[in-house]
């Protein structure tokens, strides 16, 4: 991110899970559920509270549930009209 | 059998019913005040015949720490356990902030504690208690608490 230019969906979508599992960002793009031990049933409900923050939408329970991984996670936010620009 | 419908006020056989906790780690003895999913307010009677005093300690007997915790979390818990879809569930610690011991707690002291609850959401509940002795603070914490029988129907299937 560039000084001064706001954040794309990308840097949120990734800067959430920095945050909340404390995950680098070399290793976000193959992350799947469980792969650290932050991501575990708790981790997940802090992760989808921090999306949902972060881009002001409510995640259908299916959702969180198919919410299995990095690369899964991006394709389930398009549904919510969230896109990840290249 | 206990009354499970959601009252004002809750006995022992009724905390009994809404949470886990028993003897030797129940340290809440009646709710004067239960508005769901909003606050609580508990009651704990502390009298040389707990458990703890002989060793904590026997030239100065005073309820330890983990105790004085334990009576803040089991007050706050009940706010969302008196839901009927909760009820019976156990709980887990996520964290703990801004844990203040403020008096010593001794035989004979009568301990108020009064529980909120911030927010409550997939299993996930956010609040703080306080507790004093004859109005005088005792201890105070904010929680993060889980029911993990809610978090299980969230987590990605493998």
């Amino acid at each position: 991110m560039q000084k001064g230019n706001p954040m794309t969906n990308r840097e949120k979508y990734a800067a959430a899970f920095q945050t909340t599992l404390m995950v680098e960002e070399a290793k976000l793009s193959n992350l799947k559920y469980q792969d650290v031990s932050t991501w575990d049933s708790v981790g997940h409900m802090a992760l989808i509270a921090a999306l949902e923050a972060t881009f002001g939408i409510e995640l259908h329970i299916d959702d969180i549930i198919d919410f299995s991984s990095y690369a899964a996670g991006q394709a389930i936010l398009a549904k919510y009209s969230i896109r990840m620009e290249d | 059998m206990a009354n499970l419908t959601p009252a004002r006020t809750l006995d022992i056989k009724q905390i009994l019913a809404y949470q886990r906790n028993r003897y030797p780690v129940l340290f809440l003895d009646k709710v004067l005040e239960l508005v769901p999913c909003v606050r609580a307010t508990g009651v704990k009677c502390y009298t040389y015949n707990e458990w703890f005093f002989p060793g904590h300690f026997d030239d100065e007997p005073n309820v330890p720490g983990f105790v004085q915790i334990e009576s803040l979390v089991q007050t706050f818990i009940l706010t969302f356990l008196c839901q009927e879809e909760y009820v019976g569930m156990k709980t887990n610690f996520v964290s703990m902030n801004n844990v203040k011991f403020k008096r010593k707690i001794v035989p004979g002291d009568v301990l108020r504690i009064d529980a909120e609850l911030k927010s409550f959401k997939r299993g996930i509940a956010m609040g703080c208690a306080e507790s004093s002795v004859d109005g005088e603070p005792a201890c105070s914490a904010e929680f993060v608490v889980a029911v993990p029988a809610i978090l299980d129907q969230y987590k990605p299937k493998p």
